[in-house]
């Protein structure tokens, strides 16, 4: 079923909104932008990306290997990588300009997985936490789209929370009447909603745009959120957020290793990594 | 909670026990409308329309019961889940008490029964509502005890 065409008397109603939305989405909520990082857990590998450049490093950020992408426009940049659950080997990348980029071979190859999306300014990806094939994409302006056959098709799913969102996250947060729930990044603080896509709420009160966002696989109660005043760790799913050491720098990227290690990049590149739960950070590499 | 007018629980109970097809009673004309009526409009509204204000949480930070009609999300639940809803209830995590946000009604509907009020609320979604929520209920289909 197209969900594009289907849905559309419901996105008629919501024109307004989406539209209003994907422009505060490219302003307010897209700090983010630069560096992007993700960890696969079946090879131990983290992955980073800045512009239009991937790598990756086996040992935890102290050596980087490029990897090779088709080619990309001018203007495209990558917004997301994300890994396929359960270590099925399925790796994303998605971005503006780029829309989204499958490899089933570890970054050997690629291949696009566009097939139902409105367009190539996929602002941000995210994969199912324990689903291996389904795969969701925000698309600055549209809504959230789903993939329930790792990127072949996709559906329009929600127009997603107000003023857009910069980053998002898929967890296995017991509770939801789904299978999951989201945590998005946005202009307005964190948002959350079950994988229902039933109503888009705040999560607790940061005050404050954040720019990147994760959680600990291993409790996933704990949400970490970058904003421009630093590093917060809710232990309640986002309900309350206190204050978490953080790196010199600005934060732009994060990720939490299924082992709980926590690593931060900055705009500039800079790797830093926390063994103890963004207490305290060491740089990586430096 | 209104009790089920008599005669309806008469009517759907013996057509449970008697071993009728729950799609057959689901199929009944009324059924669903009978049951929501008697057991779901106190809170979702008459016509489905939800509690006022029911997007953020009330004066207790519980969440108010949302509505059924096209406004509202059920429809982006599968039948599986939502007969599994509606038979064990469900609590908001996040609700500020503990109790359930959706109270279980297991114990006091027969499965043709739940199965009815969820066929009811379809008749209140638009037909392109009605075709996602058709293919979400080929992943998640009515349990056994429901078909």
């Amino acid at each position: 079923m197209n969900m594009q065409r289907t849905l559309m008397p419901w996105m008629r109603r919501l024109a307004g909104t989406l539209l209003l939305a994907g422009l505060l989405g490219a302003g307010s909520a897209a700090a983010g932008d630069g560096v992007v990082l993700a960890f696969d857990g079946a090879g131990g590998t983290l992955l980073r990306a800045r512009g239009a450049a991937l790598a990756r490093s086996d040992d935890g950020g102290r050596h980087w290997t490029p990897m090779k992408l088709p080619a990309i426009p001018a203007a495209g940049r990558i917004a997301s990588i994300a890994v396929a659950a359960a270590g099925q080997g399925g790796l994303y990348v998605a971005g503006p300009g780029i829309g989204v980029l499958r490899s089933d071979d570890g970054g050997r190859s690629w291949s696009a997985r566009n097939e139902g999306l409105p367009g190539k300014h996929v602002t941000a990806l995210a994969s199912h936490a324990e689903q291996p094939d389904t795969v969701f994409a925000y698309v600055s302006g549209h809504g959230f789209f789903r993939s329930l056959d790792g990127g072949q098709r996709w559906q329009l799913m929600d127009a997603g929370p107000r003023g857009g969102i910069a980053r998002f996250v898929h967890s296995n947060m017991p509770g939801s009447m789904q299978t999951g729930w989201f945590f998005a990044a946005t202009g307005e603080g964190v948002r959350r909603s079950m994988d229902c896509f039933c109503g888009w709420r705040d999560a607790g009160e940061l005050g404050r745009a954040a720019t990147a966002i994760a959680y600990d696989p291993r409790q996933p109660q704990h949400v970490y959120a970058a904003t421009d005043d630093g590093l917060f760790l809710s232990a309640n799913g986002g309900e309350q957020w206190s204050r978490a050491g953080a790196p010199a720098a600005a934060v732009e990227a994060l990720v939490v290793t299924p082992a709980g290690i926590v690593f931060a990049a900055a705009d500039d590149g800079a790797l830093f990594r926390s063994g103890d739960g963004a207490k305290t950070w060491e740089r990586v590499g430096a | 909670m209104r009790s089920l007018p008599a005669v309806a629980l008469i009517v759907l109970s013996a057509a449970a026990r008697a071993g009728e097809s729950p799609p057959a009673a689901a199929q009944q004309p009324g059924a669903g409308l009978r049951v929501y009526q008697a057991q779901c409009a106190s809170c979702h509204g008459g016509k489905g329309e939800g509690a006022p204000e029911w997007q953020r949480p009330d004066k207790l930070g519980e969440m108010p019961a949302p509505p059924h009609d096209r406004d509202g999300h059920t429809w982006k639940h599968a039948d599986g889940m939502l007969y599994g809803i509606v038979k064990n209830g469900w609590r908001d995590p996040f609700n500020k008490t503990q109790r359930l946000t959706m109270p279980a009604f297991g114990q006091r509907l027969a499965p043709a029964e739940m199965r009815a009020v969820i066929e009811y609320l379809k008749t209140l979604w638009t037909p392109e509502q009605r075709r996602f929520q058709e293919e979400e209920s080929r992943r998640a289909p009515y349990p056994p005890e429901a078909r």
